[in-house]
């Protein structure tokens, strides 16, 4: 062994590695957080029931006599209010998905991480989870004392209180979900009559088992190990971003102390180590020991600690919404080249889908060239070329449409069809040819445009450039 | 080594999860594209809704993104052990 100093290194870094990671994957003790009450708590309970309350109303809208959000999956089109999208129009919700993850990275850089403490699914079903267990078990000492207590009578039905609750709202939201897929009316009387499809029944069982296991019992696994943005948020912060941090500077030394106590004679900081910022964590973590990526950002902490402040007569704000800066007494930039790009950009974007979604219509036309011969003489000196057009009718009901095409003078359109009627959601394929006279043909290949436009409706209208080829 | 500290539900979750997450953009991508009434015309005979083929369709592609997922984490980790040499004599 030559290098025997560089091995014993490599073992010791290896340990300590390996630490690390078993600290990582150690067994997860569960959490009880504390209920807490406090200006962001009640911020959160809005968010919560705002949102959960568009997820369970929003299938049972009407709109136009349809429901007004439906994505009918056997039909190909997704009804959303006013607007009808084809598998065509997927582009739109690529947009959309941009948008969203383009608001992400904008509102992390400014405001950290409120999408997990507010916003997120996650978040809101684990907090309506814990909202049936607070109601059902107690709050988190009677929930520990519970825990405890070897099963009987009375912890049996507590327990079976619980589960029947959690398992209900997610049928509940399994049922929701398959809504926003199915007629949902529809679907309920089905469901009340236990005449529900295979398919169906899957669905609701397999998004209700998915809501209990993450709300019930993943909770904040799901934030530590699963979610993706948890891993990579970190980098789209910066000294400037909003965080929730504890002031050392003013905490500590921490210690305990009566409420009368004089806190500059004992040389203690403000934090009173009560640990009530610990309780309340719904992952579980120490916040004064500085930003960690465990924390979401909920502001439990700042709930509980302002009212252990107030409690204790000192100024609230001991952990509190802030920036790195200011923690380190630097000033603190709203604006920067960061949010600035991001906002641009997050804007151009959505100009762009408005503008897009503003100027579609209901009707799309290609027209695609015979590619076998490029062009005939027919028997009277003219020169015909042959296409096939294809017609997208995207609205709601059939229409019956005039095809006009110029760019030649007197170029002579011949259809099979004296009326070209396309259904609702209907391509059709219609053989069109045309003839021009070679004398005005000037070049090799000359440009002509179709036009299509509805007889009942002169705004639906589309038009396509096509060649038309001859001799010279 | 790897396989001795992660453990086995982790491993399960670093496979299934992303997996998931693909599959469910896959399926959407794929059945904006292609009809499955016009993807399987002998369909008739068996009689499978839309939804049913949405279903089957969105898990073959989960199994193929988790395939790819376990061949990934198994890479990664008998790659880890001919990083380190000296763990094959422990």
């Amino acid at each position: 062994m030559m290098n025997v100093p560089e091995a014993q290194g490599q073992v010791a870094a290896r340990q300590s590695d390996e630490q690390v990671e078993q600290s990582l994957y150690a067994k997860q003790q569960k959490i009880y957080p504390r209920e807490v009450h406090g200006v962001f708590a009640r911020l959160r309970a809005l968010g919560v029931l705002g949102l959960l309350g568009i997820y369970y109303i929003t299938p049972w809208l009407r709109w136009d006599g349809h429901q007004a959000v439906l994505l009918d999956l056997p039909a190909r089109k997704f009804h959303i209010f006013f607007i009808t999208l084809w598998p065509q129009d997927f582009i739109y919700l690529a947009f959309l998905l941009i948008i969203a993850g383009l608001s992400l990275f904008f509102f992390t850089a400014l405001a950290g991480r409120i999408w997990c403490g507010y916003a997120c699914p996650q978040t809101v079903w684990t907090e309506a989870f814990l909202w049936i267990e607070r109601k059902v078990e107690g709050d988190r000492m009677r929930q520990q004392k519970l825990d405890a207590l070897p099963m009987n009578a009375r912890k049996f039905r507590i327990k079976a209180t619980k589960q029947f609750l959690w398992l209900a709202f997610a049928a509940w939201t399994g049922f929701t979900f398959v809504g926003y897929f199915t007629p949902i009316a529809e679907l309920g009387g089905r469901m009340l009559a236990f005449s529900l499809g295979p398919w169906e029944t899957f669905w609701v069982i397999f998004y209700g088992f998915a809501t209990y296991g993450n709300a019930g019992f993943m909770r904040e696994q799901v934030c530590l190990y699963m979610c993706p943005y948890a891993r990579f948020q970190s980098a789209m912060f910066d000294a400037d971003t909003l965080i929730i941090s504890y002031l050392p500077a003013r905490g500590e030394p921490r210690g305990s102390r009566k409420r009368s106590a004089d806190r500059q004679a004992m040389g203690l900081g403000d934090c009173i180590n009560c640990t009530m910022c610990v309780q309340v964590c719904p992952t579980g973590i120490d916040i004064r020991d500085g930003l960690q990526y465990e924390c979401i950002a909920c502001s439990a902490c700042i709930d509980a600690c302002d009212d252990v402040m107030d409690k204790m007569g000192y100024d609230k704000g001991l952990i509190k919404y802030t920036t790195q800066n200011t923690v380190e007494g630097a000033p603190t930039h709203i604006l920067r080249p960061r949010i600035i790009i991001y906002g641009i950009i997050l804007l151009a974007i959505m100009a762009g889908f408005v503008y897009s979604i503003s100027q579609r219509t209901s009707l799309g036309l290609d027209v695609i060239r015979d590619r076998n011969t490029l062009y005939r003489e027919t028997g009277e000196g003219l020169i015909e070329n042959v296409y096939t057009l294809k017609i997208l009718n995207k609205d709601d009901i059939a229409h019956v449409y005039t095809l006009t095409v110029g760019g030649i003078p007197g170029l002579q359109l011949y259809t099979d069809h004296d009326k070209i009627q396309v259904d609702a959601g209907e391509v059709k394929e219609l053989p069109v040819r045309l003839r021009a006279d070679e004398a005005e043909l000037k070049v090799r290949s000359s440009e002509v445009l179709f036009e299509l436009v509805a007889t009942d409706d002169p705004e639906l209208a589309v038009s396509e450039e096509a060649r038309f080829l001859g001799p010279q | 080594m790897a396989d001795r500290q992660i453990p086995g539900i982790h491993k399960c979750i670093a496979v299934l999860w992303p997996s998931f997450l693909t599959a469910v953009i896959a399926t959407g991508l794929f059945f904006s594209a292609f009809d499955p009434a016009e993807l399987f015309p002998f369909n008739a005979d068996l009689e499978i809704s839309h939804m049913g083929i949405y279903t089957i369709g969105f898990f073959l592609f989960w199994l193929l993104t988790a395939v790819s997922g376990i061949g990934t984490l198994y890479f990664a980790m008998t790659n880890c052990m001919r990083q380190a040499p000296d763990s094959r004599e422990q």
